[in-house]
């Protein structure tokens, strides 16, 4: 449904405007997570150091849209979907930012990994990053598209991602016992595990905001009231 | 309670399944609300202009519902014809049902003065008689009804004024005056259009409490211009456009996810 312009044209312009922030804040965070990644993979301290410096940005982004979206709460007071949407940019927001701490922090641990012989293990990390990103940019595109099917779909994902986490943890608790030498490697890389499962989450937090812009439908844990 | 006629007609009882089959949504809610009134397939007439197009509608009691929609889409006409104002109009006519607690409101049997004493109604401009105390403003309204005694009606008097929050007050606020003459008559229902539409924030603010209060001793229903206003006083939300009723339901539903194209447009300020 294509929403008819409003009769005060400065109100959409500034609902443009809070979208436009969040879309270029979506964008930051997902080349950042892409550049934690390339860090940890390809083992150059440099990448980790950009994917470092976006979050920088990111956090100034989060600022504007919250004082935007007061703002537009105060001046024109909206109801209906407008309302949604100014509610479910603030907390795409919010998630946004959290995804790209979770980015810093991985880039941080590479930055450590690097400084020691590379570990095979890494590769136990690989499938939980491809499940943590495919899950983020789905929902972003739900969030975009107004897509509710595609915001839906995502929030069963969630449980795969958490067991790859589970399944690499152990191996890599495992690896501990074998090879103390390198504890600390494995650590890092089980946090890493423990931030692309974080991404996951938050992923799953704006599919339902964007289930809930575009239907007004409150999708958060249907799971647990549903065994209750 | 005072009933309309001498002899209490039989309790008219309407099968809810009947609704089943409306097209939009006309009834408070899935469960047995408490209804004051229940208007069916109304439709107003001013000569040959139809002001109201077969509305069909539920008001809950001891709750406050909104009238919303554009100027002339006919809600003054509707509210009038809560309590047979819309007959001192020259010209008009209207057709279907309106129940008050289960009676016919239109019936032949039914006195249109008793119908307006148990449906007060509350105008768009504030109209105290100007040159009256607020005692006489408010007891004019029994007087016009033919109320003598003097003991009753300062009895009345101090209620109605304790009621409209205006006892200790002096007589600046001139709206809630209106109102206090209003519940002197002891209404059942008040019927407000566009009570606020003249008054500053705060005279406004006020108001809005003692919509608030009032609530939980008569059924409200008030016409508003004002959406954020109709948010924050009703539970229940009617939109109505052209003459018809667009759209009811629990007034958070309306203002955060309306069902019908029309109403999302006009409550967001959007080119229909
Ligand atoms: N006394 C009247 N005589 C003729 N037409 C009227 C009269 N009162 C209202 N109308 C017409 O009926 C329609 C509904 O009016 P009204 O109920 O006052 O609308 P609202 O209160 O929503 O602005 C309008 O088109 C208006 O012009
Ligand atoms: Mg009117």
């Amino acid at each position: 449904m294509i929403a008819h312009r409003h009769i005060l044209g400065t109100f959409d312009e500034a609902l443009g405007s809070l979208r436009n922030n969040v879309l270029m804040m979506a964008g930051l965070a997902e080349r950042s997570l892409e550049r934690a990644m390339k860090g940890l993979t390809e083992r150059d301290d440099d990448i980790c150091a950009n994917a470092i410096a976006d979050d920088e940005e990111i956090d100034q982004l989060e600022i504007q849209i919250d004082k935007d979206g007061v703002d537009i709460l105060l001046r024109f007071q909206p109801v209906a979907s407008d309302l949604r949407r100014v509610v479910s940019a603030m907390k795409l927001s919010s998630n946004l930012e959290r995804i790209a701490d979770q980015a810093t922090n991985i880039a941080r641990r590479a930055r450590k990994l690097n400084q020691h012989p590379p570990l095979p293990e890494v590769e136990l990390i690989l499938p939980m990053n491809a499940q943590a990103m495919a899950m983020f940019k789905d929902s972003v595109d739900a969030y975009v598209r107004e897509d509710v099917e595609l915001g839906r779909a995502i929030v069963p994902r969630d449980a795969k991602l958490d067991d790859l986490n589970r399944v690499a943890s152990r191996r890599l608790i495992e690896r501990m016992a074998q090879d103390p030498e390198q504890l600390r490697g494995y650590l890092n890389l089980m946090f890493i595990g423990r931030h692309l499962e974080r991404v996951g989450d938050h992923a799953t937090n704006i599919a339902e905001d964007a289930v809930y812009a575009a239907a007004a439908e409150d999708i958060r844990h249907q799971g647990v009231a549903a065994s209750t | 309670m005072v009933n309309l006629v001498m002899a209490t007609p039989e309790r008219t009882v309407i099968e809810r399944a009947e609704r089943a089959t409306e097209p939009i949504s006309t009834s408070t809610s899935e469960s047995a609300v408490p209804l004051t009134f229940q208007v069916k397939n109304l439709s107003v007439w001013y000569g040959e202009k139809r002001a109201i197009d077969d509305v069909t509608l539920d008001i809950a009691s001891n709750a406050v519902t909104a009238i919303i929609g554009p100027s002339g889409c006919g809600k003054s006409t509707f509210l009038r014809c809560l309590n047979r104002m819309h007959e001192l109009v020259p010209k008009t006519r209207v057709e279907g049902t309106v129940l008050l607690q289960g009676e016919d409101l239109y019936s032949s049997t039914v006195d249109p003065a008793i119908v307006r004493r148990r449906v007060g109604m509350v105008f768009q401009k504030s109209n105290p008689f100007p040159t009256m105390s607020i005692g006489e403003n408010v007891i004019i309204g029994l007087r016009l009804n033919g109320v003598r005694n003097q003991k009753f009606l300062n009895e009345r008097l101090e209620k109605s004024l304790r009621m409209a929050a205006l006892w200790d007050e002096v007589k600046d606020d001139q709206q809630r005056l209106c109102i206090a003459r209003a519940l002197a008559v002891e209404p059942e229902v008040l019927l407000m259009d566009e009570p606020c539409s003249a008054l500053d924030p705060i005279a406004t603010a006020k108001i809005e409490e003692l919509i608030h209060e009032l609530k939980a001793e008569y059924t409200i229903v008030t016409v508003t211009h004002n959406m954020q206003q109709a948010g924050r006083v009703s539970d229940y939300t009617a939109f109505f456009y052209l003459g018809r009723l667009i759209e009811f339901g629990p007034t958070t539903k309306i203002f955060t996810n309306p069902s019908q194209r029309q109403t999302e447009d006009y409550i967001t300020g959007r080119f229909g």
